[in-house]
């Protein structure tokens, strides 16, 4: 049996190459897409769950709703209320701080970046992680302590092995020299230390000093907590409400709480880290994270390839079933039962199914690192798991593509087929039947299409939107670390006196801001007390040249104006006066100003100062496209009297290549602050993590709606070709009664193309739906214009009928009386 | 002369054979003439009746038909002239099987200007002729040999042509069904239809008014019947 299955399956190749080939191949291709996308979808699912209990794992987050402003949740988290979790819930085991912080090490001038946390001794228990050399339970105990990743340890040192090495180490100027204690072993999943290159230890003095372990209101790191049992995440949960309003509670004018009812602005909320990868799309001061829905779409298309493959299998099969018509026939009145018959063409689908899958294995190991290329993930073929899925989807791509031609030809009469003059086409059902796998292979495909011409369209909006400054022409730097008034006037001079600097300015807010300060001001006018959270920035004199921002309305300030300086933190924390200042366009929306205008002279309060708003810029954007843009205040310094907290210098420059100035400037920088690492790059470099991703989604569904198309046109090459065998002799009649080549090639297309139309019509209204609901999650946002559609079904109608054209001029040329010949 | 050929030669090339289907035939038939064709297999006959009905063209020769010349004309020029003036009878019926009888036998007119309900009542007379009006919502599968012949023969009258080609006609039919066919057939002919016919019944042959065998491509002999 399986001999003579072999036998025919080969016989078959051998007289229908084509059909044969098409079949395997876009169900290899099916197979193919449906391996390397499931691979993709099981690391995005992975995250994190690779460590040990990592179901009792998880982190402590932040949710703040201010006046006037979107609420929002943070991940970075004040350390507050870390010594009061063990006292107030017995269910958590374990408090951990983690704390991302720039680290450099310097060598002959040189620096070179690594990605550093500071964590307390409790980490690496915690996480239950081993090292290649050294202790972890004592790694971070002493203060000098140091545990490096396998990479880093490579970076610096070409070997393991590293224990006891002493590292100088220079975070942001502030040098300390630790000791190698640990070296981790590669982390068990993707996740938490995924670009981690160095632990230290919190030190005490930290501890003791930086305002987020000492104010509710202050922010700088991770909490990561244990529990004891999985299920007291929830119950935790629950009471976070009631443990933020004891213990964040205080007096009116305390800085350490939250005031009398810290719940009314603030919550606290615990993320399972099962559950960070997709939950942190929504989370301030996160990274690498996705949308689910969006990997959930791209497990689907994965799924739809390895459909549209059975579906071809089926189509072609059928369409073959009546080319064999006639051996069923025979193979009947020769006696054989009708279960043996399907026993054999299940057997040849199955044979089919297994070579296809095989092929398809090729083609996952070949488009995997393309694919981790472009999403940029670790993704690889992972045997262990391909030899688990493999000959499951062979065996239900066999059942699925062999069940119905196998009922179809086993089911043949042989008295009709044997009288018949011309191989059956398996009648109007068959015919329903394979109509209807072209319609929803298209419609997949379509579908497919469209989303990418959107998404690809988003992208590239979201890139060159305007961002409310001018972004060629400016190099940015780091930030400085000083609120010393002398080094920032001579940053100032240094950087203005570099030949090619046309404007030099400092901000406090820079693209991908560094921190952010939010600050709740009100103001009385005809539509009542109406309060806004406002970000604050503080500019310098040639802000407005630099950045180039858009005044809307009022002026720009001036040094001239003695009220535009200030006010410092010092008088803003407790001084009283007045000042004047500029707000964004969102803000003077939030604060009920109709038009821009409206809001020049106008006063903002808060406590005892008075804020005139002399100007309205347009919103200025630094964030992430898909958070919506913040009400923002810009104070002023002239540089004369106040000094700038930890300011970012911007350089405007003209007639030198861009790679030139940031070479000049980061000279100039390292003349004025040796021991800080300096890199002046553009705006879009500095927010590429913004939009690389969505970028790189892209690209994935750019290649799924190829491989879909590509899949679909194969089907319905395929089909073409076995319609246009079938239909020589009617072609030939009609043209023996006069048709027209041109007219035969009218009826030949309009009925190889009427699934594709339909096709389309079901398409567009799936993915708009889709579309919509993926656009509404930015900020800023193209309308999802008719033209984008009609795009895609033209393409896909071009696509079509280049797939059949051939056969169909083919066809329509034929001499009649050679068609009327070919029975 | 309604049709005049000259040297008209057929070769087939295929690979390294090379058949000679027709060699140097000359023929003129004229206006209500009733041909008879016949000779052994495969010496021709429907390679023949193929140029003449212009879905093959000849190696070499010429065809005039009505004084114009036909082998120069471009494809589109020859399907025009094949819905004006031809009726196709074949052998093997060559009925569409996806269409009904009736829309088999409209194919005929689909390709012409004329309207819907012209079409049709032409269509629901051709049928009436051939005594198959009953049948026309059927498939051609459903229909015996002689009802898809007379279908076939149905379709060629439709479009009233002047020339009617017939291969074989009564060939698959038993001799009741052949003989109303030729019936048909006569009856056609005296209404004023040029009527060309390949027949291997000597008994059919004999009812045409002129009887022309061939050999190994080539026509041997034309006579006249005595009427
Ligand atoms: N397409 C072709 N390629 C090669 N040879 C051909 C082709 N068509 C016909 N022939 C040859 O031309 C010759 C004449 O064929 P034709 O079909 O005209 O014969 P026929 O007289 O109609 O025979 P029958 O009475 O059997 O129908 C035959 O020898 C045949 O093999
Ligand atoms: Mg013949």
């Amino acid at each position: 049996m399986i001999a003579s299955i072999f036998r025919s399956v080969l016989r078959q190749t051998r007289r229908h190459p084509l059909y044969v080939g098409l079949n395997i191949f876009g169900l290899a291709l099916g197979i193919g897409v449906f391996l390397t996308l499931t691979l993709l979808v099981r690391y995005e699912y992975s995250f994190n769950a690779g460590f040990t209990d990592a179901d009792r794992l998880a982190r402590m987050d932040e949710r703040w709703s201010m006046p006037g402003t979107t609420p929002y949740e943070s991940a970075d988290v004040s350390f507050r209320a870390v010594p009061f979790f063990k006292q107030d819930f017995p269910e958590i085991e374990e408090v951990v701080t983690f704390t991302k912080t720039n680290l450099y090490v310097q060598k002959n001038g040189q620096f070179t970046h690594f990605a550093g946390q500071t964590t307390d001794p409790a980490f690496f228990r915690m996480l239950s992680l081993r090292f290649l050399h050294g202790n972890p339970a004592t790694a971070l105990t002493r203060p000098d302590g140091l545990v490096l990743s396998q990479r880093t340890a490579m970076t610096l040192f070409g070997k393991y092995d590293v224990l006891g090495k002493i590292v100088e180490i220079n975070r942001s100027g502030q040098k300390t020299i630790q000791v190698v204690t640990g070296i981790l072993a590669a982390p068990p999943s993707p996740g938490l230390l995924d670009d981690v290159d160095m632990l230290l230890p919190v030190t005490p003095q930290e501890r003791l000093t930086r305002s987020c372990f000492r104010f509710w209101g202050s922010s700088c790191g991770e909490i990561l907590l244990k529990f004891r049992r999985p299920e007291d995440i929830a119950s935790v949960n629950a009471r976070l409400f009631d443990f933020v309003n004891t213990r964040a509670a205080g007096p009116a004018d305390d800085d350490v709480s939250l005031g009398p009812a810290p719940t009314k602005t603030y919550t606290l909320s615990i993320v399972p880290i099962l559950k960070m990868h997709f939950h942190d799309v929504n989370v301030e001061d996160t990274d690498n994270s996705v949308e689910q829905y969006v990997i959930d779409s791209i497990g689907l298309i994965g799924l739809l390839a390895l459909i549209l493959g059975c579906a071809n299998a089926v189509n072609l099969a059928t369409a073959r079933a009546g080319l064999r018509a006639r051996e069923v026939a025979l193979r009947k009145t020769l006696g054989a039962p009708r279960h043996v018959l399907f026993g054999q063409f299940m057997g040849e689908a199955m044979v089919v199914s297994l070579v296809a899958g095989l092929c398809g294995l090729a083609f996952c190991e070949a488009f995997t690192p393309a694919i981790a290329s472009i999403t940029g993930e670790a993704i690889r073929v992972d045997y262990g798991f391909i030899g688990l899925l493999l000959p499951l989807v062979i065996i239900s791509s066999g059942l699925a593509s062999g069940v119905y031609p196998a009922l179809v030809l086993s089911g043949y009469q042989p008295a009709a087929i044997l009288a018949a003059t011309r191989m059956p086409a398996g009648g109007r059902r068959a015919a329903l039947l394979r109509n209807g796998l072209v319609v929803g292979q298209f419609s997949i495909a379509i579908c497919i299409v469209i989303c990418t011409l959107v998404i690809d369209r988003q992208t590239s909006f979201m890139r060159n939107a305007d961002r409310g400054y001018v972004r060629s022409g400016l190099l940015i730097g780091q930030q400085m670390h000083s609120q010393d008034i002398g080094l920032q006037r001579r940053m100032m001079d240094t950087l203005r006196a570099i030949p090619g600097v046309t404007s030099v300015t400092l901000g406090e807010l820079e693209p991908n801001p560094h921190s952010l300060t939010r600050t709740t001001f009100l103001h009385e006018g005809s539509k009542g007390r109406i309060k806004v959270q406002m970000l604050r920035d503080r500019v310098s004199s040639d802000y407005r040249d630099t950045y180039q921002p858009h005044l809307l309305a009022g002026r720009w300030f001036d040094a001239e104006h003695g009220q535009d300086d200030g006010p410092s933190n010092e008088e803003f924390e407790n001084g009283n006066g007045n000042w004047n200042v500029i707000i964004n366009s969102k803000a003077a929306r939030a604060f009920g100003f109709e038009k821009a205008d409206d809001a020049v002279g106008k006063i903002l309060r808060t406590d005892a100062k008075h804020f005139t708003i002399i100007g309205v810029i347009e919103d200025i954007r630094f964030s992430s496209p898909r958070e919506s843009i913040s009400p923002e205040i810009l104070f002023f310094s002239s540089l004369q009297r106040i000094a700038f907290d930890n300011p970012v210098p911007a350089v405007r420059f003209s007639g030198v290549t861009r790679m030139l100035m940031a070479e000049r400037l980061d000279r100039a920088w390292r003349t004025l602050l040796p021991d800080v690492a300096s890199h002046f790059a553009p705006a879009d470099e500095l927010m590429e993590t913004y939009y690389s991703g969505d970028e790189r989604r892209g690209n994935l569904f750019t290649l799924g709606a190829v491989a879909a198309l590509l899949i679909a046109c194969l089907g319905l090459y395929g089909l073409a070709a076995f319609a246009a065998a079938r239909r020589v002799h009617e072609i030939g009649i009609r043209k023996t009664l006069g048709a027209t080549a041109g007219q035969t090639l009218v009826l030949l297309l309009q009925d190889f193309l009427k699934p594709v139309f339909v096709a389309c019509f079901m398409a567009c209204p799936v993915s708009w739906l889709l579309m919509r609901q993926w656009l509404n999650g930015f900020d800023e946002r193209i309308a999802l214009s008719p033209a984008l559609f009609l795009l895609a079904i033209g393409g896909a109608a071009l696509i079509a009928t280049c797939t059949v054209l051939g056969q169909t001029l083919h066809l329509a040329r034929a001499e009649p009386a050679r068609a009327l010949r070919a029975e | 002369m309604l049709i005049q050929l000259s040297h008209i030669q057929r070769l087939y090339r295929s690979d390294e054979v090379e058949t000679t289907a027709l060699q140097d035939i000359e023929l003129g038939i004229g206006h209500g003439e009733f041909v008879a064709i016949m000779g052994p297999s495969g010496c021709g006959k429907s390679t023949l009746l193929n140029i003449l009905g212009t879905i093959d063209r000849p190696t070499a020769g010429s065809y005039r038909f009505g004084g114009e010349e036909l082998t120069h004309l471009k494809e589109a020029a020859l399907a025009k002239f094949r819905r004006e003036n031809l009726g196709y009878i074949f052998q093997s019926f060559n009925l569409i099987d996806e269409l009904t009888i009736e829309e088999n036998i409209e194919l005929a007119l689909i390709y012409r200007t004329i309207p819907k309900s012209e079409r049709r009542s032409r269509v629901a007379h051709a049928m009436d002729r051939v005594g198959i009006a009953h049948r026309a919502r059927h498939y051609p599968s459903q229909l015996s040999g002689g009802q898809q012949q007379r279908a076939a023969i149905a379709r060629a009258i439709v479009g009233q042509p002047r020339l009617i080609l017939a291969d074989e006609p009564t060939g698959n039919l038993d001799t009741e069904n052949g003989t109303q066919v030729m019936d048909i057939l006569q009856t056609l002919n005296d209404e004023g239809a040029t009527i060309i016919m390949v027949t291997h019944s000597p008994s059919h042959a004999d009812l045409a008014k002129r009887r022309v065998d061939m050999l190994d491509g080539q026509i041997v002999i034309s006579v006249r019947n005595a009427i």
